[in-house]
């Protein structure tokens, strides 16, 4: 298990004794002459840094790295030592930010020459940082309470960097001791406690700091990055640190070993030097990558390292070669930026096993020709996902936000076809607004009634005989005739609406709209061409037997076809054929003239379905059998008001006062 | 960090060795020499590949006491058939070079994370002294560094060894336990077969991966090829192999400008196929059945399927589809096309865990846009929600100080300087580099360097020239003195929070063009 490893806790361990407010002896020029400088100026004096600086910049430093690499989960603690110690933040991830830590070591302020050199010691630190080394971190405890009984595999490792002046050998001596036993000390107390762990293992850098000795800070890094430089078109570089793992592939191939070198063991070269390339790439090509590792420029405000940084963070990328043993080059890394972070992309760049595959369409379904690709491009838009923010308590709830992403495709697919010569109704501009609403989880009284315009706009249709576009794909001649046509669009339309009528009372309402306007059977057609009032009489009579709603709804229909007559009008010659050239052409372009043409036997079957028939003999043939409910009978849309009576004595809503009742 | 599922290339190390002339005696069947026996198993292997595996490269490796490459990676499964046919006998086994060899052409060919399968087949006799696969065993741990033993391969690898001995004889030799110290070389990657080896070891390394793609309610029988190998995080807390499942389900739809190149772990072809297509087990299909085959995969390619609607799709919208593979582990699909502009659907898998890319975020909190109060992607798609931006900022994304080399401080400095030359129209600019230097400054204890700059802007005052703005001179003496101040270490003025403010002055409102820009 490496989930929790050395790296995961870093206590910084820094001298704050009196000594560290010496100086470090090394001048630095801050009054540089510039070019219109007056003559005659004489430059200040160089500042030197007292060796407190040297060790907080350089602590700084290795935390603005690690940040910058490893944003999550690598935690760092602070600690000051001078006459006692001081915390300066804690491990939760909150308390992870150079910021937070400039501002605590700004109150700390420089060691004081004054104080008495008797009563500091970095021993106060060191004890600090082992106490601290056995609290337990967000994460540890997140681990240990997910896996309840296993919690004992959590490991508890960590390192502590101590920036101090060891005076001698022995003195060093001392420090590795003193941590040990107090490691050993602070495991017995861990023992009887929840919220600290005992130390498996921990890392002491002990860091010498000296007069005269910059290059043991500055050289200080994290160990697991190397470094790598990215040699821009206008010869210079940028150093840039990230993790090995990066160059993986560089390492294996033995790329990284000039020929004759023998031992691998003597440690790696840990800088790799990749070209700018010139070929541009943009966003929009899907690169083969086998990782993505954050990176931070070495030099980190250097003018070559802000271009390249602020050239990434606008959005462009840049592909890095490689050079092999061979002397050949390979373009090997992508450096782009995602969010603000900047990430160097391993690119994979060895032949690939998959060269060469059979095209898509030479398999199954390569041969068919007509898709509907736009259609299901246009359901993708709709599927596409997004970003919603974790709240606490939304499993229970079931409203995950990617279970509600597949039942949405659940519900967008229940009917589908997947090619243009399958479906009539998807490829009818008119039936675009009933398609995108009926999917939806619950419709808005707006929506049914859009639902139903979209349906009366179709009865309009029929009664106009508008062609439809209807596939001739695998037919002789014209193609089915007009009655049949809409008797197959009916049908289809059925079909989708009918997948979705268990979503709500609405869903069905929308349902019960398409059941009562379908086209009538051949035979009603006729009546239909004699006058509408009879018609409507008669099937009045027909109906007889039915239960009253779908009386109601029809009669509702009936009410707003007349109200939508005029925007009707409007809409009829909107019928247009939506998707691709493959569509078949609209069918019998000259005005059918044979309409008294007799229907064969098996067509007069209708445009009813088979299922709605047998529902609606078994209705008729059961309603004669027990006189109504009287609730049924009173019901609107199958719901009957309780109590009725009630309401009419004390001439209030029982439901809003309910206990007055009794 | 992860074990990586492969595509798997098969190098096949064939024994050629004069034993492997040997007759072999199997129960009531006439003699047949070993190399007549691992002739006739190769070729099943090759035919069961070549029905069921068409995309996989195979190279074969002849060996005695040299080796040679017969047939560089293929998918022609003629010209190794033919090859085989025609392989000569001739002197000892001596393994270990051969290894060598193998290991190199993998390498030359597929780099170093490419997984291998490797089939060695031999006949048990491993050689004797120098060159026998006993002596490199013996003297694996003195090796030079230049003269390592071939195993582990630099690249993951399965070792198969068919073994064309009986039970009996190995029982007699010290065979077998060279060469389970062979498999355990390779990391225990890998198995022993004996006579009855071919059909187990198509059983083994070459079933073919079938799986359902779903969308919703729509969906398709799919081959996924390479076969998705079982991967293992190292950084689980109980570390499992995981396995993608057959039953692979998507999720949803992303631009591929958002998902923008993701790390994978490998990369699969999804090739749809025909349900109820009795695919022969051991491919010994006759003329007849192959015509069969064809006609049946011509009524395959008339029917719709799904794949190929969703290919289409994803190619013209340039999406991809997010899939989920397994319990927190997921995927995607997108069409690739290749040079010659045939495309096809591929698969991707991420990296198990519940936030596989950054900027994706938690896969789980991802969801329909038709949730959202307003469309994330705006009305006329013009905007996007990915990708997601961290709780914080990088250091290369802030202004930051670094002092560790002189440069930067010197950087910091002339900056100062610069704009205190142009006072008052750089008065915001110059208090805010200001008071960033005296930040890092308390922050690094580096008290003698406010001092520092205090005196080089008291010099900047006397050094104004006669046509320098009043406010100049005023600003610049009290920016000093703030910094004298701080430099004591006083609470009152060293306080980090704080921050030098410009003082107010008759003149000051003429700094305005200067504050507007800030």
């Amino acid at each position: 298990m490496k989930m929790f490893s050395i790296s995961h806790k870093t206590a910084f361990v820094v001298d704050h004794c009196p000594y560290m407010a010496e100086s470090c002896r090394q001048q630095v020029e801050f009054d540089m002459l510039t070019k219109n400088r007056p003559q005659g100026v004489i430059p200040l004096a160089p500042v030197s840094k007292s060796l407190w600086t040297c060790a907080v910049e350089c602590s700084m430093e290795y935390c603005r790295i690690l940040y910058d690499i490893y944003p999550t989960r690598k935690l760092v603690n602070f600690i000051v030592s001078d006459s006692e110690f001081h915390i300066l933040n804690s491990w939760n991830q909150a308390d992870q930010s150079t910021q937070e830590l400039m501002a605590a070591l700004a109150a700390v302020g420089p060691p004081n020459p004054h104080e008495d050199p008797e009563c500091c010691s970095i021993l106060h630190g060191l004890m600090a940082a082992v106490e601290s080394l056995c609290k337990i971190t967000e994460y540890q405890h997140e681990a240990r309470t997910t896996l309840m009984d296993k919690a004992d595999r959590v490991s508890n490792r960590g390192r502590i960097i101590c920036i101090t002046n060891a005076k001698s050998d022995t003195h060093v001596r001392m420090l590795e001791d003193y941590v040990q036993e107090t490691i050993q000390e602070q495991n017995k107390l861990a023992i009887s406690s929840d919220r600290l762990m005992q130390i498996q293992q921990c890392e002491l850098v002990l860091i010498h700091t000296y007069p005269f000795g910059e290059e043991t800070l500055v050289s200080d890094r994290p160990k697991k990055e190397e470094e790598q430089h990215a040699n821009t078109s206008a010869n210079y570089d940028v150093e840039l640190l990230h993790h090995r793992d990066a160059h993986m592939e560089f390492i294996k191939s033995g790329d990284l070993h000039p020929a004759g070198s023998t031992s691998r063991d003597s440690g790696l070269k840990e800088t790799v030097t990749l070209k700018w390339c010139t070929p541009r790439t943009n966003s929009v090509e899907l690169h083969f990558c086998t990782g993505a590792y954050r990176i931070s420029p070495v030099d980190v405000n250097s003018r070559p390292s802000s271009c390249l940084t602020n050239f990434l963070l606008n959005g462009r990328s840049v592909l890095l070669e490689q050079p092999r043993k061979s002397g050949s080059k390979v373009i090997s890394h992508m450096l782009s930026s995602h969010g603000g972070e900047i990430f160097l992309h391993v690119l994979n760049c060895t032949r690939s096993t998959l060269e060469d595959p059979p095209s898509i369409s030479e398999g199954c379904g390569g041969r068919v020709t007509d898709y509907r690709i736009t259609d299901f491009g246009e359901f993708m838009r709709e599927n596409r996902l997004t970003p919603f923010p974790d709240v606490q308590g939304s499993e229970v709830a079931g409203k995950v936000p990617l279970e509600r992403a597949k039942r949405q495709l659940e519900r967008h697919t229940r009917y589908w076809p997947m090619i243009i010569s399958q479906t009539t109704i998807f490829n009818m501009q008119a039936v675009v607004p009933l398609a995108s609403l009926i999917v939806k989880e619950s419709l808005t009284e707006e929506d049914v009634l859009t639902c139903q315009k979209t349906i009366y706009n179709l009865v309009d249709m029929e009664r106009k005989n508008d062609p439809l576009p209807i596939s001739t794909v695998g037919t002789r001649g014209k193609g089915p005739k007009r009655d049949e046509q809409y008797r197959i669009m009916w049908n289809e339309l059925e079909t989708l609406v009918r997948t979705h009528m268990g979503s709500s009372e609405r869903h069905q309402r929308v349902l019960d709209c398409v059941l009562a306007c379908r086209s009538k059977p051949p035979e009603e057609e006729d009546r239909k061409k004699r006058g509408r009032k009879r018609e409507d009489r008669e099937d009045k009579g027909e109906k007889n037997g039915k239960d009253s709603e779908s009386e109601r709804s029809w009669q509702e229909s009936e009410r707003l076809k007349a109200a939508l007559e005029r925007d009707r009008e409007e809409l009829a010659e909107a019928e247009v054929i939506k998707d691709s050239p493959d569509s078949p052409e609209p069918l019998n372009k000259k005005p059918r003239l044979e309409v008294e043409d007799v229907q064969p036997a098996e067509k007069a079957k209708g445009p009813v379905s088979l299922l709605t028939m047998w529902t609606n003999r078994i209705n008729t043939a059961n309603s004669r059998k027990h006189q109504e409910f009287a609730g049924r009978v009173n019901s609107v849309n199958n719901k009957a008001e309780l109590y009725q009576h009630l309401k009419d004595e004390n001439g209030m809503d029982p439901h809003e006062n309910g206990k007055a009742m009794r | 960090l992860v074990s990586r599922p492969p595509a798997m290339p098969t190098v096949v190390l064939m024994d050629v060795s004069l034993s492997m002339t040997r007759p072999v005696q199997l129960d009531g069947t006439e003699e047949f020499q070993r190399k007549n026996l691992a002739v006739h198993g190769l070729t099943m292997l090759f035919e069961h590949m070549a029905t069921n595996y068409r995309l996989e490269f195979t190279a074969l490796v002849a060996f005695s006491s040299l080796w040679e490459l017969m047939v560089p990676f293929t998918r022609d499964y003629n010209t190794l058939q033919e090859a085989l046919n025609n392989l000569e006998d001739y002197d000892k086994t001596c393994l270990e070079p051969a290894l060598q060899g193998v290991s190199n052409i993998v390498q030359q060919e597929w780099g170093s994370t490419c997984p291998c399968q490797v089939v060695l087949v031999t006949d048990g006799s491993l050689g004797i002294g120098r060159g026998s696969l006993r002596h490199s065993l013996s003297t694996i741990k003195h090796r030079s560094e230049d003269k390592k033993f071939p195993l582990p391969f630099p690249f993951p690898a399965k070792l198969y060894i068919m073994c064309i001995a009986n039970a009996e004889e190995l029982q007699n030799s010290d065979t077998l336990d060279n060469l389970e110290q062979l498999l355990s070389l390779n990391g225990g990657e890998g198995q022993i077969f004996t006579v009855e080896g071919p059909l187990k070891l198509i059983d083994q390394a070459y079933t073919p991966f079938h799986a359902v793609l779903r969308c919703g309610n729509l969906s398709s029988d799919v081959q996924v090829f390479p076969r998705p190998e079982p991967v293992i995080m190292d950084e689980e807390v109980d570390p499992a192999p995981r396995t993608i499942l057959t039953d692979l389900e998507i999720v949803g739809f992303i631009e591929i400008g958002d998902i923008s190149s993701p790390p994978v772990l490998s990369r699969h072809l999804v090739l749809p196929i025909a349900v109820n297509k009795d695919v022969d087990e051991m491919g010994t299909g006759t003329t007849d059945e192959t015509e069969e085959e064809n006609s049946a995969n011509q009524m395959a390619g008339k029917s719709p399927n799904f794949c190929v609607l969703l290919h289409g799709s994803l190619k013209v919208e340039g999406m991809v589809a997010l899939v989920q593979l397994g319990p927190e582990w997921y995927g995607m699909l997108y069409s690739q096309a290749d040079s010659k502009k045939k495309s096809n659907l591929m698969m991707s898998l991420f990296e198990p865990g519940p936030e596989p890319l950054p900027w994706l975020g938690k896969v789980s909190q991802l969801g329909p846009t038709s949730d959202a109060k307003e469309n994330p992607y705006g009305e006329d798609d013009s905007k996007s929600p990915f990708p997601l931006q961290p709780k914080s900022k990088r250091s290369y994304a802030q202004n930051v100080t670094v002092w560790i080399k002189p440069s930067g401080l010197q950087t910091d400095v002339q900056k100062i300087l610069r704009n205190a030359r142009k006072l008052p129209e750089k008065t915001q600019t110059f208090y805010k580099e200001l008071n960033r230097l005296r930040k890092a400054a308390l922050a690094f204890g580096f008290w003698d360097l406010l001092k520092g700059v205090a005196d080089l802007l008291e010099r900047e005052c006397t050094l104004l020239p006669d046509t320098a703005h009043p406010d100049a001179a005023f600003q610049l003496s009290h920016a000093a003195q703030q910094l004298k101040l701080a430099s004591t270490g006083d609470s009152q003025y060293a306080a980090f929070d704080h921050n030098i403010t410009p003082m107010l002055t008759d003149f000051s409102g003429s700094g305005s063009s200067d504050r507007d820009r800030m």
